[in-house]
């Protein structure tokens, strides 16, 4: 059973990279990048830029195997599910930190910095709004967040969570208007240096992660597996595929501010509401 | 040579082209840029084209070298001079071709070394002490200095910047100090380079900012004649940046955005950029029309 959930784990991680690949349209340009020579920078430090994809990719495929695949039933039916993922969130920061530090050049580390900055008040609502979602459940385990849910789903019951983890999704997938890592004015940023098949690797690590937040977003508000008729593996799929498009959707549309804004945004607006709306679901939790 | 399939498969994708931009060409440039077949790399290390437009000056050829040598090989240098858009772009495209059936590449232009020799001691060469000070291989080490807004002692970090970064005008060259994101030292060293009235076009110059603020599909449909079509696209430029004689960087993106041209009084770029946070900066300077900038920095120079 648990190497049926484990391919299954990396089937979905990589039938839905595949699919953010589409919907970002990037399949030849990615293919095309693994024909170019990887540049080697002056003085890089090569252990960390080989390592920081793999640590995001590893992240990736960590946060996918706690989300439960049916009722019940999870790869890593951790008890503190939720936990795992908050402190995969948490190394986020530094992977892309470390992405940004190794090629020893300044738009890498100055995106490298601001997304250090942006991250951790990216992280506190997160933490908050995952809180909220576990109270009804009563458990920090992501099997017991989605029995909970059978009456009603979370973005019903808690209508701020899904919009304020989506800003968490777009931060942690460097997506448009949270992406302050490899943003424009910087060159593309910690990515500034990337050619060959090192650039291509870390936008597919970036697209990895797509899969897994969305598949905890599905996880946590919108019931997960649960649903009529088809199997629940197939419920995730839907759900998962659907805020994979809605993530890539916004990070289309909506402005990217300067850090300094965006900053005073999180802390002055961001965090308060969701702290606001932890304590109403704890309230309604009652 | 016969192609791989991945070869193939990589010939099919848009041609990635970084642009080093002369007097004149800015505006055909960027339309040329948006070309479907065609992908505006934002560094050199995601470009397999290397296209001059027009006649560089002479004192921009250094570096010229250094953005070539920055490319990932197989590369090619493409000079466009006098072809019409469409020549140009099939020029590229087949040189695209030749790129990914490995039948064309460039050799560096310049030897792969430091720019200064070792100077100093210690096993870095930074010379100094401890970890301070020194000029390892001629670049100064970043010293702590007061920062410009709250007194903290903060690492300075002094570099050049142009002339064919593609967020600055081309051929600008700005001497910039640092501490973190903010600019607390600004030199020009050199003026942009001399463009065209359609440089000023409303949506080339709505377009530049667009893309700073990571909207490149919205960038795309402003210069193919169609609306934005994006959300938060006057918020996400904050309301005090840019202001120059009762116009902000803001209220340029609304009248570029609805079709109209706008002309500024050329501003004192070093007071206008001097404590701005460097994605501030680039905002301000897509914020203004290439004709104010290259009369602006003329008149640093002058001075």
């Amino acid at each position: 059973m648990t190497a049926l959930l484990t391919l299954a784990v990396l089937a979905t991680l990589l039938g839905g990279t595949l699919f953010a690949v589409a919907l970002d349209r990037a399949y030849l340009p990615l293919l095309a990048l693994f024909t170019r020579q990887r540049v080697e920078t002056e003085a890089p430090d090569r252990l960390n830029r080989d390592l920081a994809p793999a640590w995001y990719l590893a992240l990736a495929a960590i946060g996918i195997a706690v989300v439960p695949f049916a009722p019940d039933l999870a790869l890593i039916d951790s008890p503190v599910g939720i936990v795992i993922w908050g402190s995969c969130e948490a190394l986020i920061v530094v992977t892309v930190f470390l992405h940004g530090w190794s090629p020893n050049a300044p738009f890498p580390l100055i995106g490298a910095y601001r997304y250090a900055a942006i991250g951790l008040p990216v992280m506190l609502p997160s933490m908050f709004v995952l809180i909220a979602a576990a109270l009804p459940a009563e458990s920090l385990s992501l099997v017991a967040i989605v029995d909970s849910q059978r009456e009603v789903w979370n973005v019903i019951r808690q209508p701020l969570g899904l919009p304020l983890f989506m800003v968490v999704a777009l931060a942690m997938t460097l997506r448009g208007p949270m992406d302050y890592a490899d943003a424009a004015d910087i060159a593309t940023g910690t990515s500034a240096e990337d050619s060959g098949a090192g650039r291509a690797v870390w936008q597919i690590a970036r697209l990895a992660m797509l899969v897994s937040v969305s598949a905890i977003a599905a996880t946590v508000f919108l019931g997960g597996p649960l649903g009529p008729v088809l199997p629940g593996p197939v419920w995730l799929w839907l759900k998962t595929g659907a805020l994979m498009a809605l993530t890539v959707w916004i990070g289309n549309r909506v402005a990217r501010t300067t850090p300094s804004r965006m900053l005073t945004i999180l802390w002055v607006v961001l965090l308060p509401l969701s702290f606001l709306h932890l304590l109403i679901s704890g309230l309604i939790a009652l | 040579m016969a192609m791989t399939r991945l070869a193939r498969w990589a010939a099919r994708s848009p041609a990635p082209v970084f642009a080093a931009i002369g007097p004149g060409r800015q505006a055909e440039t960027e339309r040329l840029l948006a070309r479907p077949g065609l992908r505006r790399a934002a560094t050199p290390r995601d470009a397999a084209i290397l296209l001059v437009a027009g006649d560089l000056p002479g004192d921009t050829a250094e570096a010229l070298s250094h953005v070539h040598d920055q490319l990932p090989h197989p590369r090619a240098t493409l000079r466009w001079q006098a072809d019409a858009p469409d020549a140009i772009a099939a020029r590229i495209e087949t040189a695209w071709r030749d790129i990914c059936a490995g039948e064309r590449d460039e050799d560096d232009h310049l030897p792969d070394e430091p720019p200064n020799a070792w100077k100093g001691i210690g096993p870095h060469g930074q010379g100094g002490k401890g970890m301070m000070g020194g000029t390892p291989y001629g670049r100064p080490m970043a010293m702590t200095g007061t920062d410009i807004r709250d007194g903290l002692r903060l690492d300075r970090y002094t570099a050049r910047f142009g002339p064919f970064l593609p967020m600055l005008p081309p051929g600008l060259v700005l001497q910039v100090t640092l501490q973190g994101d903010v600019i607390c030292d600004l030199d020009v060293q050199a003026p942009p380079l001399a463009q065209a009235a359609d440089a000023d076009a409303p949506d080339l110059c709505a377009a530049r900012m667009l893309r700073l603020l990571g909207l490149d599909r919205a960038a795309h449909r402003v210069m193919h004649g169609q609306s934005a079509r994006a959300l938060w696209l006057r918020g996400a430029v904050p309301k005090r940046i840019g202001r120059i004689d009762g116009t902000s960087a803001r209220d340029r993106l609304i009248a570029w955005l609805a079709g109209d041209t706008v002309s500024v009084a050329p501003p004192d770029l070093p007071a206008l950029l001097h404590g701005a946070e460097w994605a501030e900066a680039m905002l301000i300077l897509a914020s203004l029309p290439p004709s104010a900038l290259i009369r602006a920095a003329r008149g640093v120079e002058a001075a």
